[in-house]
């Protein structure tokens, strides 16, 4: 489903080219659980964000489902991101003008095609199963972080993506917010059998990947 | 796009101040801009009016007439000096094709409007007439008669009603429309017949001597001619042969009065209109330094919803949606700050400018709300224009470059 070949991510900076990624070649079948470890600045981060069309490689190819992603048109590339990708950031990564249902609802709304009243339940829906039936109307400055990341989660949900990308989606939070939500993720992978790729610093959630991918200065760690 | 639209608002409710201030600025460069063009769009096409449409170019009065700019295309100044009604008959210039011969008599205590008022009777030959007549806006459906008059627009009385001068009864034939020359628009106008016939009732009050009536209502005087040049004439040349062959007599060319007051006035139109497009510029600059800072400042949104799979025309969109409601909301608030000044001002105004010799006609409501239509259609332009390059490059960036906020 997920292939890698030659990736390469070179930053220039004031003191010289940074080689973020360097030559990762991956292969990960669909519907797997994977998860990315390695140490702060490693490169995983640039890694992921090649893989969710969100960062162009210096070099290499990324395929998802037989599609080269970087060679797709903008918008084809952008429309790619819509249906297939659901990404959850490192960071908070909520609109903050907009309410959590519309946030989640949001993904569907710029792909367009859907009605804006089926989009909504379904957002209001994807809210409730991550236990924020009772804030669909809330800001998101108006809710707890771990909160935040569970309508991230949710958004990442509402076009029914290929593949789930979470780049340390619980680092900031504490253990048991950390396992409610790593469960939220397993369950998405079990049960809709979508493919995640998780990177993480907990070791224990590493162990329970189906596959692990160790990264050290840029390339794999075999 | 509805969607892009909602955003664009919310984003604009972020900052209540600085979207204030935005549409504060252009609103005043708006305003300035519409106030300007209408009043340039009312001048140029009122003195296109006193060209054109009253066909005058030159003006023959006797030697001794004051004449008064405002008034020249239309009407001498009444003095107690006349012209002999058949001076161009007889002469026959070449470069004249056509002289109308006009009277004036200012006369007080005639009947019409409060006592004091002066009133210009205008006297006209209906078979040479060409300043007057086609004014007409509305007329009783028939052919002129004597003890017909026409009245200047800014008198009131119903067609066909009676309107006794000097007790005289007479009829209201028609009504001139407005044309920013003030003596044309209060004067009450009829036939050479129907004014000689008031001579006999016209004594004492008219210039001050005591006796008798103006000398221009015998028979065979006038006071003046508005003289149309035949085609290829110059202005020059007609001056030259009118007073090398009449005698007593006095040319006030359109050259000499009213197109140099044209051109003065051109120049200070297009004075106008540079600094009006440099206020426009100006803003547009503005707007484009200021949606520089925005799209700086939301750097992490727009990335993220690039993210998420807005594309490129719609990350560009929803920003210049926003600079347009901005700036749109401007220009419209300009607009009425303009309407508001010009109602405020508008007497003033209109006195000044007929003051300084220049015919004041303020453009139809359809041309004002083209003119309105138009201002801030450039505002919402420059609001695009401002905002669309930097939101464009924005959108050109990775999305994970600007999630990561760099550059
Ligand atoms: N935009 C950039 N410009 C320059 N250098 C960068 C940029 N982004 C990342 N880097 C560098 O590339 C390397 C890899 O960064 P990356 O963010 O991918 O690491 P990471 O493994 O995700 O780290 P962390 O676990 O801290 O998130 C780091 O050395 C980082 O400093
Ligand atoms: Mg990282």
């Amino acid at each position: 489903m997920l292939t890698c070949r030659g990736l390469r991510k070179d930053y220039v900076t004031e003191r010289g080219e940074v080689a973020a990624v360097a030559g990762i070649d991956l292969e990960i079948a669909a519907g797997r659980y994977a998860a990315i470890i390695g140490r702060s600045g490693s490169g995983k981060s640039s890694l992921m964000a090649m893989i969710g069309g969100l960062s162009r490689p210096s070099q290499g190819q990324v395929t998802v489902d037989g599609t080269d992603i970087w060679s797709l048109s903008e918008n084809a590339l952008a429309a790619f991101r819509n249906k297939r990708i659901g990404y959850v950031f490192q960071f908070a990564s909520l609109l903050p003008t907009l309410r959590l249902v519309d946030n989640v609802a949001l993904p569907a709304m710029l792909g367009g095609g859907a009605r804006s009243s089926t989009t909504y339940a379904r957002a209001a829906a994807l809210l409730g199963q991550m236990g924020l039936g009772d804030y669909l109307d809330a800001y998101p400055s108006e809710v707890s972080a771990g909160e935040q990341r569970r309508a991230v989660i949710a958004r990442a949900l509402i076009n029914e993506p290929a593949l789930i990308l979470a780049d340390e989606p619980t680092s900031d939070l504490d253990e048991q917010t950390e396992i409610e939500i790593m469960d939220e993720l397993l369950a998405v992978n079990r049960e809709r059998g979508t493919t995640l790729v998780l990177v993480t610093h907990n070791l224990a959630l590493a162990e329970q990947a189906e596959q692990i991918v160790h990264i050290a200065h840029g390339t794999l760690v075999p | 796009m509805r969607l892009l639209a909602s955003l664009a608002l919310q984003n604009l409710g972020r900052r209540k101040a600085r979207s204030l201030l935005l549409i504060m600025a252009v609103a005043v460069a708006s305003g300035v801009v519409f106030t300007g063009a209408t009043l340039m769009r009312s001048i140029d096409s009122s003195m296109a009016v006193g060209f054109t449409r009253l066909g005058a170019d030159m003006m023959v009065v006797p030697e001794g007439a004051l004449t008064n700019i405002t008034a020249a295309l239309l009407t001498v100044e009444p003095t107690d000096l006349v012209l002999d009604q058949d001076l161009f008959a007889r002469a026959g210039i070449a470069s004249v094709s056509r002289a109308a011969p006009q009277k004036i008599a200012r006369v007080e205590h005639s009947g019409i409007g409060s006592h004091h008022d002066s009133v210009d009777l205008i006297g006209f030959d209906a078979a040479l007439d060409f300043t007057v007549r086609p004014w007409l806006v509305e007329k009783i459906n028939r052919d002129m008669r004597p003890g017909d008059v026409i009245l200047g627009a800014a008198r009131a009385a119903p067609l066909g009603s009676e309107l006794l001068i000097f007790g005289k009864a007479h009829t209201v034939y028609g009504r001139l429309g407005k044309t920013g020359v003030g003596t044309h628009e209060r004067g009450v106008f009829m036939t050479f017949d129907t004014l000689e016939a008031l001579a006999g009732s016209i004594h004492g009050h008219g210039h001050g001597h005591g006796g008798g009536p103006p000398a221009v209502l015998q028979k065979g005087k006038v006071s003046g001619f508005l003289v149309e040049l035949a085609p290829g004439a110059t202005p020059l040349q007609a001056r030259f042969a009118i007073l090398s062959t009449l005698k007593g007599v006095k040319v006030v060319t359109g050259d000499s009065t009213m197109s140099g007051i044209r051109q003065g006035l051109a120049a200070l139109l297009n004075g106008i209109l540079a600094l009006m497009v440099l206020m426009f510029a100006s803003t547009a600059l503005m707007v484009s330094v200021l949606f520089s800072a925005i799209v700086t400042e939301r750097r992490g949104e727009l990335g993220l919803l690039k993210a998420i799979g807005a594309r490129r025309g719609q990350i560009v969109g929803m920003m210049v949606i926003e600079a347009v409601i901005a700036t749109g909301a401007g220009g419209v608030l300009g607009v009425a700050l303009g309407v508001l000044v010009m109602r405020l001002y508008e007497r003033s105004l209109v006195y000044y400018l007929e003051n300084i010799g220049v015919p004041f006609v303020w453009l139809d409501g359809p041309r004002i709300v083209i003119v309105a239509v138009a201002a801030v259609v450039m505002a919402s332009i420059i609001g695009a224009l401002g905002s669309l390059y930097p939101a464009w490059r924005a959108s050109r960036r990775d999305p994970y470059d600007l999630v990561r906020g760099e550059g």
